[in-house]
This record gives structure tokens, C-alpha cells and sequence, in this order.
């Protein structure tokens, strides 16, 4: 991890998809780039707890800015990714109707031939209408068979559907640590446990970045704070909107019990009767390695810390998805998670260079579809920093590639012995889950952005993500990284400062005992 | 290829289970039995568990773990069974071919005449029991927090709330005393305890640690360390008690909420499973649907002794064993049904009535004065009373065929009924 520089280019405030999508992008023009974040890795906010969903734009309202970095961002996937050894699947949306799709007043009161004629012939048609008048490519119109044959598991119920092919999956943390190294690995420095505590502004213009490590010199801060996006705005004076929080809780299920459940991502087309305008509201998807994930759900909370899930939670998402997937095995949940997403008042992003305050730039209100927009906010917010002097001129030596380490359970047999052969602890298996060796999580620890804790070596290895949930590898892992980081035992955390796995050494709660005498190494 | 190896017998895993089922096997004639174990020595979960209370069957004695483990560790070495230590078995075929991996040799085949399963169990997550809340860290399973304390010198918690009273729980509540912690209570779902009778007077009664029944854990604080736990009472269909939530301080959550077989290998070897055990279905010889795979253990069903542990790998490695030398064809079945009151029965299949067999089962609720009985259509086979029986604490009853003839039976019913008398 870097120290922190007395001077920068540009500073970009938050590690998460955005911030470092933005920073990679940077490095394409500029050396001189500072990400700072208050954790200690990067993805550890908003970006972690997503549904890896690229969403189309199909779901987003004509005319706002969302919609149209969405459907940009969509298409700029596939460049986006090339080079950062991320994996990125277009597995599709399936869009299904139902007798639930016309708003409730509406089906119960008109006569069924009429309900029939809306759900089967007017809605699928207004679907792909709207979707094509956003720029969406591609949407076709699926019969109730092929609907089964796409999806067995969807209910019978099920009348007619629309395909959009553009829909992606790809690993949002690990998109953004592909991000954050590619930026490291072209010039950029990564400053982590690093809070931002003011910014300073003299005549109307950004000066410096104020943190509890230090200040840096720097005539461009880039706001990309996620949920705290309108408190560091306010410490600029660049400020005036409000991001609230809204949580979002998804369910995880067993591969085993799940895998090819549903092919891709599967929602309920519904018309609410009320015009509520949230984030998007969730469905089925598998993740890139085949578990079934259904939600999230969008609950808003006054905390932007909340990423619990509550009891109601698991029952709203229980009771929504037993009608779309009557059969889906209840029993199989492996992991629960939540995040908080970061909706500014009118739903729509801010982003744009602040009026008040020369070289401010806010990219804020991010939400989803920011995962799926990435891409097209790096653009724009690119275009805004040329604007503001960075050059616009590539620079010769950017390093389109960023290489990592080959995984274990990625290979087939005789690259697995090539690996062995290479690094004996190859052979040695610490997460039998997801067979990840010992040799992949020194790899993660090691790596361009370090992992230092638990999370962080299970954010890059699955180490810990299956069903078992880390109950055999935490004794390897912890052990590896206390070796590898040159730290006793119980300081290894779970995800940074304030989370530690261990109170102290076996003895240490007994007479005479201190917390922090000795190693808790093997008896 | 050069690395293919073709021994008589696999056993994979080297807890309890797979030292006798080895044992067995090779005492039986097997001559070239190989021992497959992941960790860096045998004994599985024994060597954490220092309480004693293992053996009172198997050795007329109560031993710690380690002691227990030691016995067969020590009589092994005096075989030519072969041990391979630190190596993980990453695929089993349905034919019975085998890929294990160390960091020494590699990736190696191995194509054995027949395999034993003893792989063992692995504990339930606070996410498959739905507990909701934050994800800091301080949620730990009972068995790992042995596994930290025991072996590994670490501390991971110095103010817990145990939920589940399963054993391990209950054990662990009294090391946590021991070393210094201090255990708020134990909460239970069910109204009645999880985890043997011994164990609730030993571990929580002799050091005041209080039980909740009909209790659950409904929240847990974080998010970077554990803060504290809502508990709840809950009603009949386990539902929280609006109103009866009361918040703990605490830094660690431990759960003993249940364990389940492991068995990743049984369903990559297409291995017929029982819905209700989740291990594999097995023959009185504890051989499973697959010809020459024998399954072993906390594999086949969580048992609650080691001592009943040993006892089937016995009859694994003994089978395993007559599989490779005689070689004989496999009869067709005959199924074991459980009856009244019977939750499961192990072997769920029988092939031969040769000799005697054990059948060992859960009863679905508890019950006083009853009779327990194995049948054959009007026939018994086997009876046993008991003053006392409840779901934690398996029961057995030995049965026999006179003669040994097995015709004409269809079917084998386990019922547990009121003792009449």
C-alpha cells in the first residue's frame, strides 16, 4: 500500500467501481493519480454487496442521464474488460409475464379477454418498443415454450416474454480490484485506511485534500464516495444534494443445489399502481460461477453502515420469488449479504464539474445501475477532466494489460500439474469448497492491491464462499496471511480495523495474562 | 500415467472412522490398504477434543480424544497399512478411480478394488440457518472455536452467547469458562436440549451457565466485530415472540446449530443418498449403492458416540475387506423402513441376514417406556425396551434372522410403540 503523497495530479475519493473505473481511466493520460479510501481494500463499500449484475437500460426511465450512461455502458463492456483478466458474461435478461404484470385495479376489473389481449400481445410489444427507443438492440419476444425451454424452472403461470441478450454478469469486486491494479499498475497510487476529513479550497478553487494521514496538494479532486459522496461534497463547498441510503439484501444458494437453476437473469414484468421511483428492483440471476442469487431488496435506512439483513428481509425475498420460481430449494441458502446503495434525491447520477468550487468534480447518486454504467461515467467524467487540463493526449507507455496469476481450480489437469510443478503449494488445498491452494492466496496476498484480511483474500480467491462459509479455512487462511504479513496471529481481521477474528493468545483472558503478550502460534 | 496406483482398499479420511475401517480391512487380509487424510496428522476432530468421554463402549474405559485416537493410531503403525498425510482427495468416479493431490507427489491416480468413505461431517452455518443481521467477525461454529482454542493457542471470543446445544456447543461452553471467557447463556429453538444429558450437567449445570429453551438469536450486531445478540423466545411454529426480544452485549456468537455429513465425494461418485440422513444409503456391511464403495461414520449420519463411529467402519473395513477377496456378486436388497417414532435407520438396505445386524436409529419425538422392535412382515427380529428414549441419543437394536435365511422377506420395519407391560 502506498504512503500517502504530499502532492497529486488528480485525487480520486473512493475505491469502488466507480472511483477506480474513473482512476484507471486517468492513468490513460496521467501518472500523477492518488485513489484514497477509508477501508482497507478496495470494493469494501457499495460495489461489493451488488448483484453482478450489467444491466441493459431497459428498466430505467427515457431522458435521464442514467438510462443513457447505462445503455452506453452496456455496449462498452466487452472493450472495457479486455486486458483486466475479469470475467464478463452476456447470460441474458428473460423479462416474464404474468397474471400479476397488470397493475391489480386493472386485471380485476376488466374482462378477461382483455387482460389476455394486454398481457400477451400489448405488453411484450411495448416492452421491446421502449426498450429499442432507449437504444437497447436485440429484444425478441418469447412464447410461453420458449420460456420453459430458456427457463424449466419459471411458474406455469407464465405468459409471454422478452429476451434481452445484452444483459452481463461480471464480478464487481472483482472488476473493481481489476481496476484499482490496472490504475496501480500504470502510475497510479493507492492509499487505503485513509479518511478524508476536509478539503481545501483558497479563491474559489480546490488546493488540497485533508485526511487523517495527511494532506495532499492537488488542483482536481474527484468525488466518488459513494453514500458519503454529499459529505465530502459539502466539505468543498460543492455541494447541495442529499444521497440517502437504501439498502439492498440478496440470498446466495448452494451451487450444487442450484447450479443452471436459472440460465440467466430472470424478473416478473409488474406495473405497480403507484409511481414509486427506486432503484431496480431485483430478480433471479445465477453469479459467473453458477449459485442462484435472488434480490436484492431496496429498503431505505437511515444508517449508511446498515448492511444488515433483516428476518423480514429474508421473508420478503422468500415470498416475492416463490411465485416466479414456485420450486426454488428454500433449504440451500449458503450466504445472505447487503449493501447500501447511494440514491440522490431525484434517482438520477450527479456528476459534472462543481460551479462553485474550480476543479471539484462530483460523481455521486450512484446506484444501479452504476455497475452496468461504469464504463460510460469514466468517459464522461474524462471528458469533464480534459476540460479541466489533464491532457488529452494518450500517453505512449500505458500498459494495456494487467496480468495476473493463474487460480488452481481454473485449470484443467495438466496446467494444474504445470502449477504444481512451479509452486509446491499448489498441492496443498486450504479451501476444499472451491479447491483454492495455498499458492493462490500467497498470490492474493501478494498481489498489485494486497489482501490483508479475510474478506480481502476471499473477495480474490472464493476462499471461504462456499458452503461451508470459511468453517475449514479460516484456521489455514488466518495462519497463511499472519505468516505472510509478518503479524501475530490474533491481528489478523476480517475485514480491516475494529474486526478482528481473535481477542488474544489462548490463556490470554486468564490471571496474569496480557491481550497482546506473545504469538498465538500452534501449541 | 506412470503414477497410477492400484491398492486393494482406499480409506479416505483419517478421523475415527477411517483408522478402523483401515484397521479393520487390513486385519481382514487386505494387504495393500492406503489411508488418505487432508490434515497434517490422524485422528480427525479427536485430537481437539481434550474432554473425555470416549470409548465407555469400544474400551469398557472413558478417554479423552486424543487418547482414543492415540489407541489406533498406535496399533496402525503396527500394520502395513499405508498413510498419506496433507492430501486431499479431489475426485472419486463412480468407478471407484480416485484423484488426490499432495504438494510432493502432485496430482496421482489411484485405481483401487474397493473404497471406504470416511470423510466425516462439517457444521452448520449461521447462513443456513437464516440468522439474521450484520456479518462482522466473531460468528463462529462451535467446532472451529475447539479447533482454535485446542490447537491453534488462539483466542476467539472473551463474552459469548452460544446458540444450539448440541455437544460440541455444550462442551465448548465450559472451555470457554475455563479459559476465562465468560458464557452469557445457551439458546435453544427446541423446548428440549440438543445435546446428550451428560454434557448438560457437566458443562452448564456445574458452572451455572444457564439454558433457554424454546429461545433463538433474531439479530446479530456488528458490523466489524460482534456487539451483541438479540435473543427471542419463540412459540410453537419457532417464531420470535413479539415483545420477548432482549439485546446482550457480547463479542462472539457461537453456534452449535448442527452438523451435516460430508459428503462433496459421494455425489461426485453418483452415490444414491437418504433425504433424511444426507449421507449415503448403506447395506448392513455399510456398503452404499455403488459396488465396492463403502461408507463409514459421521459420512453415513451424525452418530453421538465415537464409540458407534468405530463400530461401523468396522463392519466398512471387514466388508470392504470379503468385497475384494470373495468377490462375489451383490444380492438385490431388502429395505429398512422406519416405523412409528422412527426418524431413520442405519443400514437402510439389507443383503445377506448371515449375521447379526445392528440397526441403529433417531426417534422423531421423545418418548417414555417403550418397546422398540425390528420386524419382518409378522416376525420380530430383534426387541429391545427402554425406560427413556429422545431424538439427540441414538438408540440400537440388535437383530437376527434364525438360520440366516432371508427369503421371502420384502421388507424390515424399526417401530418404537408404549411398552404394553
Amino acid at each position: 500500500m502506498d504512503e500517502l503523497p504530499g502532492r497529486a495530479g488528480v485525487v480520486v475519493i473512493g475505491a469502488g467501481v466507480i472511483g477506480c473505473s474513473i482512476a484507471r481511466e486517468l492513468t490513460r493520460y496521467t501518472h500523477d493519480v492518488v485513489i484514497l479510501d477509508k477501508e482497507s481494500d478496495v470494493s469494501s463499500g457499495t460495489s461489493k454487496a451488488n448483484n453482478a449484475e450489467v444491466h441493459s437500460g431497459i428498466g430505467e426511465k427515457s431522458g435521464t442521464l442514467k438510462q443513457r450512461l447505462n445503455v452506453r455502458g452496456n455496449q462498452m463492456y466487452d472493450d472495457f474488460v479486455s486486458g483486466l483478466n475479469v470475467d464478463f458474461r452476456r447470460q441474458g435478461l428473460l423479462i416474464v409475464i404474468t397474471p400479476r404484470s397488470l397493475p391489480e385495479g386493472l386485471a380485476r376489473y376488466s374482462p378477461g379477454f382483455l387482460c389476455d389481449f394486454l398481457n400477451r400481445r400489448v405488453l411484450p410489444r411495448l416492452i421491446v418498443r421502449s426498450g429499442n427507443r432507449k437504444g437497447i438492440p436485440w429484444l425478441t419476444v418469447v412464447d410461453r415454450d420458449e420460456i420453459f425451454r430458456m427457463e424449466p424452472n419459471v411458474t406455469r403461470d407464465a405468459i409471454v416474454g422478452v429476451h434481452d441478450r445484452t444483459y452481463g454478469l461480471v464480478s464487481p469486486y472483482k472488476l473493481t480490484i481489476a481496476l484499482a491494479e490496472h490504475a496501480v499498475l500504470n502510475g497510479a497510487r493507492l492509499c487505503l485506511d485513509t479518511r478524508v476529513t476536509g478539503i481545501r479550497t483558497e479563491g474559489g478553487a480546490v488546493r488540497a485534500v485533508v485526511t487523517d494521514a495527511g494532506e495532499i496538494e492537488c488542483g482536481i479532486v474527484v468525488n466518488a464516495a459513494g453514500v458519503y459522496a454529499d459529505e465530502i461534497a459539502d466539505m468543498a463547498g460543492a455541494g447541495g444534494f442529499r444521497i440517502h441510503g437504501r439498502k439492498g439484501a440478496t440470498l446466495i444458494f448452494d451451487r450444487e443445489a442450484t447450479r443452471e437453476y436459472v440460465k440467466g437473469s430472470v424478473a416478473e414484468f409488474r406495473i405497480t399502481g403507484r409511481k414509486k421511483r427506486t432503484s431496480k428492483g431485483g430478480g433471479a440471476m445465477p453469479t459467473l460461477e453458477g449459485n442462484l442469487q435472488l434480490g436484492p431488496t431496496a429498503i431505505e435506512v437511515d444508517d449508511k453502515e446498515d448492511t444488515s439483513i433483516s428476518g423480514d428481509e429474508i421473508r420478503e425475498i422468500f415470498d416475492r420469488f416463490h411465485y416466479l420460481l414456485p420450486d426454488f430449494p428454500r433449504d440451500s441458502v449458503i450466504a445472505m449479504f447487503s449493501g447500501v446503495r447511494a440514491p440522490s434525491e431525484d434517482e438520477d447520477f450527479i456528476i459534472g464539474a462543481s460551479k462553485e468550487v474550480a476543479g471539484f468534480v462530483n460523481v455521486a447518486g450512484m446506484q444501479s445501475p452504476g455497475l452496468a454504467s461504469a464504463p460510460a461515467v469514466a468517459e464522461m467524467v474524462m471528458q469533464i477532466l480534459h476540460d479541466l487540463g489533464i491532457p488529452r493526449v494518450k500517453r505512449a507507455y500505458f500498459n494495456q494489460a494487467r496480468p495476473t496469476p493463474r487460480m488452481f481450480a481454473d485449470c484443467e489437469r495438466a496446467e494444474q500439474e504445470a502449477l504444481i510443478e512451479r509452486d509446491r503449494r499448489h498441492g496443498h488445498i486450504v479451501c476444499r469448497c472451491e479447491q483454492v491452494t495455498e499458492a493462490d492466496v500467497v498470490n492474493a496476498i501478494h498481489g498489485v492491491v494486497p489482501a490483508r484480511s479475510m474478506d480481502a483474500v476471499k473477495r480474490r480467491t472464493r476462499a471461504g464462499m462456499g458452503r461451508c462459509q470459511g468453517g475449514f479455512c479460516t484456521p489455514w487462511i488466518s495462519e497463511i496471511l499472519a505468516r505472510e504479513l509478518g503479524v501475530p496471529r490474533h491481528e489478523i481481521t476480517k475485514k480491516g480495523p475494529g474486526s478482528e477474528l481473535f481477542v488474544g493468545p489462548a490463556k490470554c483472558l486468564l490471571d496474569g495474562a496480557s491481550r497482546r503478550d506473545g504469538d498465538g502460534g500452534a501449541v | 500415467m506412470s503414477k497410477v496406483r492400484r491398492p486393494d482398499c482406499v480409506v479416505i479420511g483419517g478421523g475415527p472412522a477411517g483408522l478402523a475401517a483401515a484397521l479393520a480391512a487390513s486385519s481382514a487380509g487386505l494387504d495393500d490398504v492406503l489411508l488418505i487424510e487432508r490434515d497434517i496428522e490422524l485422528g480427525g476432530i479427536l485430537p481437539q477434543c481434550i474432554h473425555d468421554g470416549f470409548g465407555s463402549i469400544v474400551f469398557k474405559e472413558t478417554l479423552t480424544g486424543p487418547q482414543y485416537a492415540q489407541r489406533y493410531v498406535d496399533e496402525l503403525a503396527r500394520t502395513n497399512v499405508e498413510v498419506m498425510l496433507e492430501t486431499i482427495v479431489l475426485d472419486l468416479a463412480p468407478d471407484r478411480r480416485i484423484t488426490a493431490m499432495n504438494s510432493r507427489d502432485g496430482l496421482v491416480d489411484i485405481e483401487p478394488r474397493s473404497v471406504i468413505l470416511a470423510m466425516g461431517c462439517r457444521e452448520r452455518t449461521r447462513h443456513q440457518v437464516l440468522l439474521p443481521g450484520y456479518r462482522p467477525a466473531g460468528v463462529i461454529t462451535a467446532g472451529a472455536a475447539q479447533r482454535y482454542i485446542n490447537i491453534e493457542g488462539l483466542m476467539p471470543g472473551g463474552k459469548v452467547v452460544i446458540l444450539g446445544s448440541g455437544d460440541i456447543g455444550l462442551i465448548m461452553a465450559r472451555r470457554f469458562t475455563l479459559e476465562g471467557a465468560t458464557v452469557e447463556g445457551v439458546y435453544e429453538i427446541l423446548d428440549h436440549p440438543g445435546g446428550l444429558t451428560r454434557n448438560i450437567v457437566q458443562c452448564l449445570n456445574d458452572f451455572e451457565i444457564p439454558l433457554h429453551l424454546s429461545h433463538t438469536v433474531t439479530f446479530i450486531h456488528g458490523p466489524g466485530r460482534v456487539e451483541g445478540v438479540t435473543v427471542a423466545a419463540v412459540d410453537r411454529e419457532r417464531l420470535p415472540v413479539p415483545g420477548s426480544e432482549r439485546h446482550i452485549p457480547c463479542d462472539t456468537l457461537m453456534l452449535s446449530v448442527g452438523l451435516i455429513p460430508e459428503n462433496e465425494l459421494s455425489k461426485r461418485a453418483d452415490l444414491r443418498l437418504d433425504p433424511v440422513t444426507a449421507g449415503p444409503l448403506v447395506d448392513e456391511r455399510m456398503e452404499t449403492s455403488v459396488d465396492g464403495i463403502f461408507a463409514c461414520g459421521n459420512v453415513v449420519n451424525v452418530y453421538d458416540l465415537v464409540d458407534y463411529v468405530t463400530h461401523s467402519a468396522e463392519i466398512a473395513g471387514r466388508g470392504a475387506a470379503e468385497r475384494v477377496l470373495e468377490g462375489r456378486p451383490r444380492k438385490a436388497p431388502v429395505t429398512v423402513v422406519p416405523g412409528r417414532n422412527v426418524k431413520y435407520v442405519v443400514p437402510q438396505l439389507v443383503r445377506s441376514f448371515e449375521r447379526d445386524i445392528d440397526f441403529y436409529f433417531r426417534v422423531e419425538h421423545p418418548e417414555k417406556a417403550v418397546r422398540m422392535t425390528v420386524k419382518a412382515g409378522g416376525e420380530t427380529l430383534g426387541r429391545r425396551k427402554a425406560k427413556m428414549v429422545h431424538p439427540p441419543e441414538m438408540a440400537m437394536i440388535p437383530a437376527s434372522v434364525p438360520g440366516g435365511g432371508s427369503e421371502g422377506v420384502r421388507e424390515l420395519v424399526v417401530e418404537v410403540a408404549p411398552d404394553a407391560e
